[in-house]
């Protein structure tokens, strides 16, 4: 990768391409940002749809919890992937499960599993402070561009083609899971299965996006781009499109700012979103006139 | 008037004593009930009656104690409408991406193909719905919706068709409209359908046999019989409790 790298640098030296492209890091954050994008931007809409935006927030607190886990475990600070997939997946899990078996409203489990969750990497936090640097944490929990490896960038690339290979597999099944479920159980889908798949897939593709977004905005990049998607869209095909250019756009955007000001990678993400979110509700209510 | 006084020679669905409990509550209690092959057998009853978890139970969706038996002859296909509010309208899918969903294996947002596409037109067409094929679903009227559920469950021809309230909340010409279709098909082709209703005009109009349902059966037999029970003693909207 390294003459890859190199390549920009020179052309970015000879005036070809912007200053910031002399360094690798932010080739590898381009890379990043553009597999992160159409990842959770064309889950966005399937999260939606199938009312898991607060599922989505809580597994980002969840990463939080994990990340502590692994660390108290002995992995690297840079790659604590064991901990933080272990523990999303089992948090995944049971709130799954819980949902399916209680009659409670699933916003209230939600928020049981929330706090839960939360309290736990909180106090891990005070132990594994003792032992790292905050600002090693603060990189997870809020996304840093500088922390991003080759390796995560191949960890990125696999998951993108698995989750994506496994939806294009099984999308027709979730829609009308989302859409009709009885509809679905009549034409032979396993709803269970396809709740428990759903949430592994997104478990996956929230976990290998955390170092660019990090685990307490993760939750932006799966539910803001399908509602400003929603805005436009005419078809689910225009959803799904749209979805992932807002998410392009804004990580872009916020790639690129984050840059320029220095400021976190993942809220500069997020705050790119929410704006896209409004400038197309503009253009929705003004198309709808 | 029970199952068992004049139960049909050649039923396609048969019932013994059904059990349903939603906890420890017991939402159907010792169903024993059959339907003859082919026309209309209309299910009604007040509200909290068990005629939703009666279709469930005979679609397989829940547990349930007793027997329930389907006797198939042709492509024992079984067709569902289920009603209108079980759909979710908050994706954009239009009537044709809705239709493609049950009828591709190919993801709908890479496009459907040319003669799929021109199947499901025909069949849009049937129900007066061609013009509204790229309409996304939350932009149908109610009976427009109903209409989209009705051509779907129909396509391919089921052998037996579950129909759950089709026309509640519609006004009466998307009723009307719902109807013909309906009439059009039990005409045309060879099929039973078995249909929950709360309209006693509507189950005159379409029934062949009528049930009258309240956890237990109530009554069972000619329309004119049971809604005649009906009248004199059960009103079908109001919700349980009455003394």
């Amino acid at each position: 990768m390294q003459g890859f790298y190199d390549w920009f640098a020179a052309a970015a030296r000879a005036g070809m391409l912007p200053a910031s492209f002399e360094y690798a890091f932010v080739i590898r954050g381009i890379l990043a940002v553009l597999l992160v994008a159409p990842l959770l931007g064309g889950l966005s809409h399937l999260v939606v749809a199938r009312r898991l935006a607060f599922f989505s927030s809580a597994l980002g607190h969840a990463a939080l919890t994990g990340l502590t886990l692994g660390l108290l475990m002995g992995e690297p600070i840079n790659s604590a992937y064991g901990g933080i997939v272990g523990f999303c997946l089992l948090t995944a899990v049971a709130m799954v499960f819980v949902r399916r078996h209680s009659s409670l409203p699933p916003d209230t489990l939600i928020g049981v599993f929330l706090s839960l969750t939360l309290g736990l990497g909180i106090c891990l936090l005070v132990a594994v402070t003792k032992r790292f640097n905050i600002h090693q944490i603060e990189s997870v929990m809020f996304g840093s561009l500088l922390t991003v490896t080759d390796r995560d960038l191949l960890l990125l690339l696999l998951a993108s083609l698995g989750i994506g290979a496994v939806l294009i597999r099984h999308y027709n099944e979730l829609l009308l899971d989302s859409t009709v479920p009885t509809l679905g159980r009549l034409a032979g889908n396993r709803a269970v299965f396809l709740e428990y798949l759903f949430v592994v897939l997104l478990t996956m593709a929230i976990v290998v996006s955390l170092k660019i977004i990090g685990a307490l905005l993760v939750e932006s990049l799966v539910v803001v781009p399908a509602a400003a998607a929603r805005n436009l869209s005419w078809s689910v095909r225009s959803y799904l499109l749209i979805s992932i250019l807002v998410a392009l756009t804004a990580c872009l955007l916020g790639l690129f700012l984050s840059t320029q000001w220095l400021v976190p990678t993942g809220g500069a993400i997020v705050l790119s979103i929410a704006a896209l979110f409004f400038v197309t509700m503009a253009v929705g209510a003004l198309r709808a006139r | 008037m029970t199952a068992t006084d004049s139960a049909p020679a050649d039923p396609i669905i048969r019932i013994d004593g059904l059990r349903v409990r939603r906890g420890r509550e017991e939402v159907l209690r010792d169903i024993s009930l059959q339907v003859a092959r082919g026309g209309c057998h209309c299910l009604v009853g007040p509200n909290g009656a068990g005629k939703s978890t009666l279709l469930a139970a005979i679609l397989g969706f829940l547990p349930f104690g007793g027997r329930i038996r389907l006797f198939w002859r042709g492509n024992q296909r079984l067709g569902y409408v289920p009603q209108r509010a079980a759909v979710d309208t908050s994706v954009p899918l239009t009537a044709l991406e809705f239709l493609a969903l049950q009828r591709i294996r190919r993801p709908v947002f890479l496009g459907i193909s040319r003669r799929v596409r021109r199947h499901m037109l025909e069949l849009l067409e049937s129900g007066g719905l061609a013009t509204l094929a790229d309409t996304p679903i939350a932009g149908l009227s109610g009976g427009e919706l109903q209409r989209l559920l009705f051509l779907n469950a129909v396509d391919p021809r089921p052998e037996l068709l579950l129909l759950d309230e089709p026309t509640s909340g519609l006004d009466v010409a998307a009723r009307e409209a719902f109807e013909q279709l309906l009439a059009g098909l039990l005409r045309e082709h060879e099929l039973t359908v078995f249909m929950v209703s709360h309209d006693p005009a509507q189950v005159q109009r379409l029934a062949d046999r009528v049930t009258l349902l309240d956890r237990a059966i109530v009554a069972d037999g000619a329309p004119g019989e049971v809604l005649g029970e009906v009248r004199a003693g059960y009103a079908l909207l109001p919700p349980r409790g009455r003394g």
